[in-house]
């Protein structure tokens, strides 16, 4: 039998690399000007367009999906075809796929903006741009087992696992966490409501985490460190367990996010049991990589390279730590809702995914253009620039989130809350969030430097498109001897190893989900809570418009604490209506569940329009054109019909009503407002937004009965 | 924390032992896999990312 020879497609690998390093400095700076929007509201230019709510959202797509999406497909393109001994599948599949993901980060870069968003974290883009994912992750996987189905090597390595295992379950994430019914082009409600959607949300939410930002970049450890090293990966035996374990006790983790809310506590108790068993293959992964260097640790003193390897796997170890830790409820009690989250979550996205990023970028673009990297010595800038960046970021971050956290806490010895007005403790972290945007500016410093640097590298050298490769062909199944073992056989059947692995995942999300989407008596009904009025609801979609969750959460947990600053505890039945859910997962302001009725109508108009009247020394930004901007109430109709089809019980024919009881509504605030010498139309979006904000937390004061 | 715990799962336990089930069957199904996996078969497979230059067959790891 001759060798046969053929191409590697190093076009396609470049093309991604760079997209990443271009989106890449595009989210980070994104995130640079939020963060700097945080002690200074006027840096979102008094643009309702580059304002904190709508652009948080951005700067978290763009790093996820644009940054990390484009390195992932980056490293996959290049070792799937080395390690399969194959061109990728199709040339124009790949090309499809590039421009297509490109695309689709395009459409949010300009839907975002525009408040056009689900408000489901990590999944914000609209039911069209679902719509195009799908088919681009389709696309990718036609691409990816085409290629292994041609491929040159019996067995498929461990990288190629995880590789299927990110497929199989992004597409299952993706899929039931964009049930949507559409309203009109750019709108749709989600078809679960409060608790429900709460748990499918954060089900996928922390599963984006651990199959976008985890999986695909073990995969690419698993290949790139060895090859780095230039020494086989420690143990296959331990990455064996490590996929298997992780995949599977990842998926049941989501509800450790949802802890001392309305979801059931069997759920939530599960959720952190899990958790706590996630740091078993976690370190089995970090030990496997870090152990690969064995031997070598000499190398990491020279090799810049292997010096982001190593941080990367050591900010994995630490992400991964700590992550279970906050899933315990005594810590979880603290750190959710406060800047703890933000500094666990950059850990793991500046220093695993960046550095990782980073690494491999500095590795590739040299070999894809046949030439040395342009300047080591600026790779060795980046690499301690960037360092200093993450340590500036989390450190004060941290410091914010358990300052804040306590604060929010303290009682006087009289029993009183030590700190009732929640700006103060505000206040106190701001210094802490400047310190934060300090070190977010070294890490982006390093990455503009890097794309100096690899711009350079790659002028010098000349891309070797189609790299030439030679391999023996595979011999007929049916002509070889039958080998021993159930996971060495697993190995080369990449369609019954998607099928083990999609299993393995299911199993966690049926026995998780099913309960909660199925069996009524988990949701308790509230006989005073009604659907929202047309006016609350085209205010509810305004909230959302303008991330208003970003910052304000909407559900209150059951402690003394919370329960005396903001009202009583939350329920599950508060929520029935609620499509989609808005508990929010971060507190920059206080939480709104119990806002209706606590202040007049004026007090909301004046606050909005400019939030340091009513609060001085008040992040919050101006809300100046919901003021100006008329109110389209032209989709009301289509708004009440969606929401009665996925079961919100409007009457029959209301819908071709629901104008006339909304323009009642809006003139009565407006004549409340015009007692208060404010003359404003009951057309414009600020009525409806108020309208909202006094609904909110009033249905159980109306009635406190409550029946199953 | 264990008294919350305790008052969480009240009437719930099918789910939670259920579930440890199936963690403990799957952890047991893995670590055989593992026990029984060959010693050359495991250096085969960990070789393969420096090998992916090398012509030769790679029809089969070594038995």
């Amino acid at each position: 039998m001759q060798p046969e020879k053929f191409f590697y497609d190093n076009k396609i690998v470049r093309n991604f690399g760079i997209a990443t390093v271009l989106w890449g400095i595009a989210g980070m700076t994104i995130g640079l000007l939020i963060a700097v929007q945080l002690y200074y509201p006027g840096a979102n230019m008094h643009n309702q367009y580059t304002t904190f709510g709508r652009i948080r959202p951005l700067h978290t797509n763009a790093v996820i999906f644009a940054f990390v999406g484009n390195a992932i497909f980056m490293g996959v393109y290049y070792s799937l075809q080395r390690l399969l001994k194959a061109r990728m599948f199709s040339d124009k599949l790949s090309a499809i796929h590039f421009w297509g993901w490109q695309l689709i980060i395009v459409s949010a870069l300009i839907t975002l903006p525009l408040g056009i968003t689900t408000s489901h974290e990590y999944a914000e883009l609209e039911w069209p741009i679902d719509i195009a994912i799908t088919i681009i992750w389709v696309v990718f996987g036609i691409n990816m087992f085409g290629t292994i189905f041609k491929r040159r090597e019996r067995h498929l390595y461990v990288a190629i696992w995880f590789y299927i295992a990110t497929f199989v379950t992004i597409a299952v994430l993706h899929i039931v966490n964009s049930f949507e019914i559409p309203v009109t082009f750019w709108k749709s409600y989600m078809v679960y409501a409060g608790v429900q959607d709460a748990l499918v949300q954060w089900w996928y939410g922390h599963n984006a985490v651990a199959f976008f930002l985890t999986t695909p970049y073990l995969g690419m450890m698993y290949y790139f460190l060895p090859k780095m090293a230039n020494r086989p990966i420690y143990s296959y035996k331990l990455s064996i367990l490590h996929f298997w374990a992780l995949i599977f006790i990842y998926i049941w983790a989501g509800p450790h996010h949802l802890l001392y809310t309305t979801l059931p506590g069997w759920a939530q108790s599960l959720g952190v049991a899990f958790s706590i068993m996630l740091i078993a293959p976690s370190w089995g992964g970090m030990i496997n990589g870090l152990l690969t260097l064995r031997g070598a640790w000499d190398k990491v003193r020279d090799d810049v390279v292997l010096k982001f390897m190593v941080v990367a796997l050591t900010a994995y170890g630490m992400a991964t730590f700590e992550g279970p830790m906050l899933s315990l409820k005594q810590v979880n009690a603290i750190a959710h809702f406060s800047d703890w989250i933000i500094a666990h979550v950059h850990v793991g996205a500046l220093g695993w995914n960046g550095f990782l990023t980073f690494g491999i970028l500095y590795w590739l673009i040299p070999r894809i253009y046949k030439t040395e990297l342009y300047s080591k010595k600026l790779a060795s800038f980046h690499f301690w620039i960037g360092t200093l960046g993450i340590l500036f970021y989390v450190i004060p971050l941290y410091w914010a989130g358990f300052t804040q956290g306590l604060m929010l806490k303290e009682f006087t010895p009289e029993g009183m809350l030590k700190y009732p007005n929640f700006l103060e403790t505000v206040l106190r972290i701001v210094p802490m969030w400047v310190t934060r945007s300090l070190g977010g500016c070294l890490y982006l410093t390093g990455v503009i430097v890097m794309a100096y640097n690899l711009t350079r590298t790659a002028l010098q050298g000349k891309l070797l498109a189609n790299e030439p490769a030679q391999a023996m062909p595979l011999e007929p199944v049916n002509t070889i001897a039958r080998e021993s073992g159930w996971h060495r056989r697993l190995e080369r059947r990449p369609i019954q190893f998607m099928i083990a692995a999609l299993l393995v995942i299911l199993i966690g999300s049926f026995v998780e989900l099913m309960p909660t989407l199925t069996i009524s008596s988990n949701i308790p009904t509230i006989a005073s809570v009604k659907p929202y009025t047309p006016l609350e609801l085209q205010g509810r979609d305004l909230y959302i418009r303008e991330g208003c969750l970003a910052c304000h959460s909407q559900t209150v947990r059951p402690f003394r604490s919370e329960t005396e600053r903001y009202g009583e505890y939350s329920k599950a039945g508060e929520f029935v209506y609620d499509h989609p859910f808005l508990w929010g997962s971060e507190r920059k302001g206080p939480d709104l569940a119990r806002i209706g009725g606590k202040y007049p109508n004026a007090w909301h108009y004046n606050h909005l329009m400019d939030p340091r009247l009513m609060s001085p020394g008040s992040i919050m930004p101006d809300y100046n054109w919901l003021i100006t901007q008329d109110l389209d109430t032209s989709t009301t109709k289509a708004k009440i019909n969606a929401m009665r089809k996925i079961g919100v019980p409007y009457p029959a024919g209301y819908e071709n009503i629901a104008n006339r009881d909304l323009t009642t509504q809006a003139d009565a605030i407006a004549a409340d407002l015009s007692r208060d010498h404010i003359k404003v139309s009951g057309r414009k979006e600020i009525i409806a937004i108020t309208a909202y904000l006094q609904r909110l937390g009033t249905d159980i004061k109306a009635n406190k009965t409550t029946t199953k | 924390m264990f008294d919350q715990f305790v008052k969480d799962v009240s009437g719930k336990q099918l789910y939670l032992i259920f579930s440890l089930w199936i963690f403990l069957v799957f952890f047991v199904v893995v670590s055989i896999l593992l026990f029984i996996t060959k010693k050359q078969h495991a250096d085969h497979m960990s070789d393969l990312p420096l090998h992916d230059n090398v012509i030769g067959s790679s029809n089969s790891s070594p038995q």
